[in-house]
């Protein structure tokens, strides 16, 4: 076994948006050479039932940037104990071990770009494809005094979804924000965007 | 019930990563004309009543006994246990708090059919048992989803 003689990588942190996890550290460096990194990773229940057991990261291990997209492994609500090692020929580093386990439910949940248009009367939103675990809360209105505001819970993505049958001469406004239900969390709601028949759109 | 108790889970998601698994656990189980979940006094004799302890009980069962007897060395099938045992683990934690606030109440039939289910296992040689319970995983994850959508008590 190698002599542990390579330093270990320091500064882990995780930086996860939108249920999108990357587990980043500093690089170690020796000039002239590649390190590659070894990313492991345990849920709560290997850490309680099974702590012996570290299971290597789908995409990081080996990886060459001081980076690693850990979301294919982290796929329950639950604090997960991530580490990294540096590895160069037969020389391995001491494993670094994230401060603070990583529970998804911390993600960073930001509005959803949407695109508002008019098919002829028809007014059509399209969503951004998060991914599989997200819907999209979608609210609209008659630009007018003591308008109702009309809720639709969207599941498509990426394709047109029609919302209403528009009156011309009247802005309808659109706002829109994201459900994740495996973290029972939602975004803020995005930017309102308007449109009316024969015009163009209103920013607000 | 159970719907109430497990507001936020993904029952689709760990069907499919089983899916992914289940051929090969299934292929590594030697007793295949028994079964330790589907006897017919356990599972499907659960009333709605009785479903969401049932699921606590079995959460249990597959948490603290199922992946801790199996012991797994192919790194893409392990990747895959974890996923689901920490799944199981967080629905688990969540049907506890339930029982606490008093929502996931424990008659005798949910307790006499989960006895029955570790009776069964308990007669099987550790390995093989927890093997066979793996692969029938896909029998609870059906009797979960089934009575999470209908109308559970």
């Amino acid at each position: 076994d190698g002599v542990a003689i390579l330093p270990a990588p320091q500064n882990l942190s995780v930086h996860s948006t939108n249920m999108k996890h990357l587990l980043m550290w500093s690089p170690v460096v020796v000039p002239g050479e590649i390190i590659h990194y070894f990313v492991e990773y345990q849920g709560e229940y290997e850490s309680l039932y099974m702590s012996h057991i570290w299971i290597p990261s789908s995409w990081g291990s080996p990886t060459e940037d001081p980076e690693c997209d850990i979301t294919d492994d982290i796929t329950a609500t639950v604090p997960y104990n991530l580490r990294v090692r540096a590895s160069l020929g037969s020389q391995t580093s001491a494993w670094s071990t994230l401060q603070h386990p990583f529970n998804r439910n911390t993600t960073i949940l930001t509005p959803p770009v949407m695109e508002v248009t008019k098919d002829g009367f028809h007014l059509v939103i399209k969503l951004e494809d998060l991914g599989p675990q997200f819907e999209f809360l979608v609210a609209y209105w008659r630009r007018e005094p003591g308008a109702k505001e009309h809720v639709k819970v969207v599941r498509s993505r990426g394709i047109p979804v029609h919302l209403e049958t528009m009156e011309p001469g009247v802005p309808y406004c659109v706002r829109v924000r994201t459900l994740v239900k495996a973290i029972g969390r939602h975004s803020p709601f995005s930017q309102a965007e308007c449109v009316k028949v024969q015009g163009e759109t209103l920013p607000l | 019930g159970l719907r109430r108790c497990l507001i936020s889970m993904d029952i689709h998601h760990i069907e499919e990563t089983f899916q992914e698994i289940k051929k090969t656990i299934q292929a590594k189980d030697t007793f295949q004309n028994v079964t330790i979940l589907s006897t017919p006094e356990t599972l499907h004799s659960i009333k709605p009543l009785d479903v969401c302890c049932m699921t606590k009980n079995l959460l249990a069962f597959y948490v603290d006994k199922v992946f801790k007897d199996h012991q797994e060395l192919n790194p893409q099938i392990l990747r895959k246990i974890s996923s689901i045992a920490n799944s199981f683990l967080y629905m688990k934690k969540a049907l506890q708090r339930c029982q606490e606030q008093r929502q996931c109440h424990c008659r005798d039939e949910a307790t006499n059919a989960t006895r029955i289910i570790h009776d069964n296992y308990d007669q099987l040689e550790v390995r093989s048992a927890a093997i066979k319970s793996l692969g029938e995983l896909d029998v609870f994850l059906a009797w979960i989803d089934k009575n999470h959508q209908g109308p559970s008590a």
